[in-house]
């Protein structure tokens, strides 16, 4: 187990680069130089910021606070952790293999422009992979989220045989054909 | 179609959800008995007899295959599962094949390949290129299986079409359209029927080129499971009537849930997209089957709606603000005098709003809390718990050697437990007896031709009696029995006297689980209910019946989705009813303040099943219009009463759920009931004696089981389903 995870982060913390911030905003809505307005302007923030902050971040230090989720989303939302149920409609089932997370149900409409869904939920779409049930734990402690987990489905079938289609003392025997 | 998760490379098998490898037993005897066999090279120890197929799946090798299906016989027909066995010529279809020691089977070879792409090329020849206007389109094992393992070309030149294969489209039903010349004869639909529904009515006609599936003689699939042969189907020839040309399955969500209309707590798929449900879709913990209702119904989701509050002016209903019919309602509660107050559970409800109601009743100072089906109260009434959940779980319903049915037709009140015995009898040798009228069970029960000449036990409830003490003819079979299972229908506890009927099958399954030399945890006495809501309902405490609400004549009646016809206005002169629930159907049309709540698809809630399995269900969409999940109403109406309930959401509402029964929050689990002995001392002291009554079940022709909520009675497709029925019976086929 790393206790510590050195991570290069992209934004450093509001308060210490209030005065990169402020020009980059300035730039963007009155270009001063015309290389600073077609670099993008993440590129740029990201360029100065990279150069002088290398945060250490702990492993357990609440990743979902500093990733900019809003709070109502850290807070209020429900994480479901489950392993997807195999299409009952196609016998395949090499697609079910691994755990996922989803979150609680918010409204969703149709859009009345071209009738697509609309929802105002940012985590609607959000459906995260795990190879395991643990991973998804880890991942869902550390973005804060309340979670539930639900059991799998232990499927377990029994030996088929093509015999006992023809055997003549038993129920199995098959009639139609 | 070919796109796999990321996820999927790394995550192999680990999570141990590869089904087959708990095929394993530890014993050591056991494992000698194993033989091991190389699929792709990869070593594998599997009991003899088994097929390729399943030893394939057991190393995560998946092998294509069309007409095979785990849960139906193997038939070996459509030749996808061909595969190269190590020194042997032909290739052998995996799916009917037992492995033999040693054997090295390639599953990607080029002589397997070769096979493939050469199935694929017939099943082709002949099948119609509809994959743009097909309903399968998108799940469809034909079209991925031939971008996986078909050729990249054809030599089907007929560009005329003037050869290619049609047939003529079958009506069977309201449920399933049909478009023939797509099948390719898999004859998964056909097993399914007569193994699994047991209606014979499916079955091929003509050879080769013109072998047609069908039912010979137009005739409707007259099946309470017909829908599982559309999952079934790995084509598009057969599909969904009331989802044709809706939606594709790759713009549609999934949320996982559970189903309502019955008391067996099926797993399903709720399939919804712009707010709307658009169909229900098994999950494979009920072995992959859905009944009709609960599948079909959904349409029922969208009609008949309460969607705003309601109060009654002037002797009219007329739809206000949610303040003003909360107001009212307060008003109607306020200086109730105790005891004033009563509640009515009906089918559909959660526990969730059953607790908070509780609470609200008890706090205005009522105690009188219903359910629409009574449950008698001599003996342990429902103080005990295994005298009224299904004891033994329904997956353990086939391993039973002789069961006996009391006053229950299983095939209509819970057709998935029906297809448990079913697969009992077929597979297990099951001996079934029934008491109680002479119903279609879809298999053979116990026939001893009595006096008056009924073909099965007898209709009397007095036979119970009659088993226990060894005066009948069936009572050495159940007594010699080594897995013994009586299951009673609950709605013969509802009769007057229902307590004796309880106290005499405890006494009988008393003697038979002294007799057995059954495992333990074998539970021989077994409730099957017929309402979602009932479980629940009677484990927070909702112990008093519709009569005794009759009789106390409350100044405040809640109806929380309760739509029994039982209660009617005339009983009620001087009550204001209030309606809490997601239908307008009779509980509504005597309300005099209607409160919209939400259905099951649009909230998150708890439902305890017949086997006191707790499970929840998953919000897919949200209530329509003004309505609210029930709870939160009940909640609202409290603050403004005055008398505050202590949650605010639904966490906290689980805590006091938990706080009255830890079970009711254990999702998924069956908390196991106890005390048997005990709930059998109380009952033996239930004074008088059974009624000659014959007993009687509510069900018991295919109509009967389409329309029995307000769910299902809103909706059309079940309507049509009732009409179909009944017509097919009409015509003499």
């Amino acid at each position: 187990m790393i206790n510590l995870v050195l991570l290069t982060r992209f934004f450093a913390d509001s308060s210490k680069n209030i005065k990169d911030s402020d020009q980059v905003s300035t730039n963007a809505v009155l270009p001063k130089k015309l290389t600073v307005a077609l670099v993008p302007e993440e590129v740029h923030v990201a360029q100065k910021t990279r150069q002088e902050t290398l945060a250490v971040v702990r492993e357990n230090e609440e990743a979902g606070i500093c990733s900019g989720i809003p709070e109502e989303h850290i807070k209020t939302r429900t994480v479901r952790i489950y392993c997807p149920a195999k299409n009952a409609m196609q016998s395949g089932t090499n697609n079910i293999n691994y755990w996922q997370i989803d979150f609680d149900t918010r409204e969703r409409w149709e859009n009345p422009l071209i009738g697509w869904t609309s929802t105002g939920d940012p985590l609607s779409n959000l459906q995260v992979g795990f190879v395991s049930k643990e991973e998804a734990i880890a991942h869902c402690n550390k973005m804060g989220w309340k979670y539930y987990i639900q059991k799998p489905n232990v499927n377990n079938p029994k030996p088929r045989s093509y015999g006992i289609n023809f055997s003549w003392n038993k129920r199995t025997r098959v009639s139609t054909k | 179609m070919l796109r796999l998760p990321v996820i999927k490379l790394t995550a192999g098998l680990q999570n141990g959800r590869i089904p087959v490898a708990r095929l394993h037993i530890t014993s050591s005897k056991l494992q000698q008995e194993l033989v091991e066999v190389f699929i792709d090279d990869k070593p594998v120890q599997v009991p003899p007899g088994t097929t390729v197929l399943q030893a394939a799946a057991k190393v995560g090798v998946e092998i294509p295959r069309f007409c095979y299906h785990e849960r139906l016989a193997v038939a070996g027909n459509c030749r996808m599962c061909l595969v190269e066995i190590e020194k042997q010529i032909k290739p052998v279809a995996a799916c009917a094949m037992p492995v033999m020691k040693g054997w090295r089977v390639k599953t990607n070879s080029d002589l397997t390949r070769k096979a493939r792409e050469g199935v694929m090329e017939f099943l082709l020849v002949n099948h119609p290129l509809d994959c743009p206007i097909c309903d399968q389109g998108g799940e469809c094992d034909l079209q991925d299986q031939s971008m996986a393992f078909g050729s990249d070309r054809s030599r089907f030149v007929d560009i005329n079409y003037t050869g290619k294969r049609a047939v003529e489209d079958k009506d069977i039903g309201p449920l399933i359209k049909t478009i023939m010349t797509r099948c390719i004869h898999c004859t998964r639909c056909i097993r399914f029927a007569s193994e699994v529904a047991g209606i014979d009515d499916l079955g091929t006609t003509g050879r080769g080129n013109d072998m047609q599936v069908g039912t010979y003689v137009e005739k409707m699939f007259l099946s309470e499971l017909s829908g599982n042969i559309i999952d079934l189907c790995p084509v598009g020839a057969l599909t969904s009537k009331p989802y044709a040309f809706v939606a594709r399955p790759w713009e549609t969500r999934r949320t996982d849930s559970i189903d309502v209309l019955d008391a067996v707590g099926s797993n399903i798929v709720i399939s919804h997209r712009t707010n709307e449900v658009l169909r229900i879709l098994p999950r494979e913990i009920n072995e992959e089957w859905l009944s009709d209702k609960a599948r079909f119904s959904c349409d029922g989701l969208k009609r008949q709606r309460l969607i705003t509050p309601m109060i009654k002016i002037n002797g009219k209903l007329e739809a206000v603000e949610w303040e003003d019919a909360l107001v009212a309602t307060a008003r109607a509660i306020q200086d109730i005098a105790p005891n004033k107050c009563a509640a009515i559970a009906g089918k559909l409800v959660d526990a969730e709003a059953l607790v908070a109601l509780k609470d609200l009743v008890n706090r205005l100072g009522g105690e009188v809390l219903a359910t629409e089906q009574s449950f008698p109260k001599e003996g342990a009434g429902i103080d005990i718990r295994s005298n009224y959940v299904l004891n033994n779980t329904i997956a353990a319903v086939e391993e039973a050697d002789v069961v006996l049915l009391i006053g229950t037709n299983p095939r209509y009140e819970a057709p998935l437990v029906n297809t448990r015995l079913r697969k009992g009898y077929i597979h297990g040798e099951q001996t079934i007896g029934l008491i109680g009228p002479n119903v279609d069970l879809t298999y053979d029960y116990e026939v001893s031709i009595k006096p008056d000449n009924t073909l099965h036990l007898g209709q009397s409830a007095d036979i119970v009696t009659q088993l226990r003490n060894g005066t009948h003819s069936f009572s050495n079979t159940l007594k010699s029995a080594k897995k013994p299972l009586i299951i009673l229908g609950v709605d013969q506890l509802t009769r007057k006297d229902g307590a004796k009927i309880l106290s005499e099958t405890q006494l009988l399954a008393q003697a038979l689980g002294e007799n057995t030399k059954a495992p333990e945890e074998w539970k021989v006495l077994n409730i099957l209910h017929t309402r979602a809501s009932q479980v629940a309902a009677l484990d927070v405490g909702y112990s008093s019946t519709v009569e005794e609400v009759k009789e106390q004549q409350p100044k405040v009646l809640f109806l929380l989705g309760a739509d029994d016809a039982n209660i009617k206005r005339e009983d009620f002169p001087n009550t204001c009813i209030i309606y809490i629930g997601s239908h307008g159907d009779e509980g509504a049309s005597i309300a005099d303040v209607i409160l919209p709540g939400a259905a099951y698809t649009e909230k998150v809630a708890t439902y305890v099943n017949t086997e006191g399995r707790s499970q929840q269900t998953c919000a897919a969409i949200t209530p329509p219009g003004m309505a609210r999940p029930d709870w939160k109403i009940i909640r609202a109406l409290s603050e403004i009463c005055g008398v505050r309930l202590p949650y605010d959401d639904l966490a906290e509402v689980r805590s006091r759920l938990e706080e009255i029964a830890p079970h009711l929050v254990r999702y998924g689990v069956v908390e196991s009931a106890n005390y048997f002995a005990q709930a059998l001392e109380l009952s033996k002291q239930v004074p008088g004696c059974l009624s000659s009554n014959p007993l009687e079940v509510k069900q018991e022709t295919l109509d009967q089981f389409f329309m029995t909520d307000a769910i299902s009675r809103a909706s059309q497709t079940m309507a049509k389903c009732v009409q179909a029925v009944i017509k097919q019976r009409e015509s003499n086929l």
